[in-house]
C-alpha cells in the first residue's frame, strides 16, 4: 500500500484511481490508511465475497493473496501481479505510463 | 422376533440414510470447489464489486464500474490491515 502510495502522483497523472481491499472492516482499514498515510480508500470485503469472486481467497488463512490489478477504462485487467510479486508496483505504474493508456 | 425386525429394518434404513447424505455432503464440497472462481487473467474483464470504506466520517460505496469509460482503476488486495506493505 505504501508503495502505491508513492506512487500516486504519477498514478493520478495517468487518469488511474487506486484502490486497495482487504477482508478487514473498514474501520480497521481507515485506522490502517492513516497511520501508514494512505490517502487512496481502503475497501473493505468483509465476509470475502468480492475476494472469493476473483479466486483468491485464502482457506488456510481466511483472507486473500496479495495481489493487484490494473484494470482499464474498458473493464478489461491489463496487468496483474501475484503474491511476492505485488508488493512492488512499479510494472503496473510503468504500464500506467504507456502512451496508449494516457489520453 | 416380530418386535426385532422392524427395529432392524430401521436400523438399516438409518444406517443407508446416512450413507446417502454423507455421499451428498461430499459430492456437494467437490461441486463447491469446482465452482470457485479462479483467478483472472490479463485481457479478462475484471469482475464487478461495491464494496464500502469508511473516510472518517461516513461509510462510502464504491463500485468498480463507477470508473468505467473514466478511468484506469488499481485494485490492490492485501493480506491484513497492520501487516507490511
Amino acid at each position: 500500500m505504501q508503495a502505491l502510495q508513492h506512487d500516486q502522483k504519477r498514478l493520478e497523472a495517468t487518469d488511474t484511481q487506486v484502490l486497495g481491499v482487504s477482508m478487514d472492516s473498514a474501520f480497521s482499514n481507515k485506522a490502517f490508511a492513516d497511520q501508514i498515510g494512505v490517502t487512496f480508500p481502503l475497501l473493505s470485503d468483509w465476509g470475502g465475497d468480492v475476494t472469493r469472486k476473483y479466486g483468491i481467497y485464502v482457506d488456510k488463512y481466511k483472507a486473500a493473496r496479495r495481489v493487484n490489478f490494473l484494470i482499464g477504462k474498458d473493464g478489461k485487467i491489463l496487468e496483474e501481479q501475484v503474491d511476492k510479486d505485488a508488493i512492488d508496483p512499479t510494472k503496473i505504474v510503468d504500464t500506467c505510463e504507456r502512451p496508449k493508456l494516457k489520453n | 422376533m416380530q418386535k426385532r425386525l422392524p427395529n432392524a429394518l430401521a436400523a438399516a434404513l438409518l444406517a443407508g440414510t446416512l450413507a446417502m447424505s454423507s455421499v451428498g455432503s461430499i459430492a456437494a464440497q467437490v461441486k463447491a470447489a469446482s465452482d470457485t472462481p479462479a483467478l483472472p487473467k490479463v485481457g479478462d474483464m475484471a469482475p464487478d464489486f461495491t464494496m464500502n470504506y469508511f473516510d472518517g466520517n461516513d461509510l462510502k460505496s464504491v463500485s468498480l464500474s463507477q470508473y468505467r469509460g473514466k478511468k484506469n482503476v488499481v485494485v490492490a488486495f492485501f493480506i491484513f490491515a497492520f501487516t507490511g506493505g
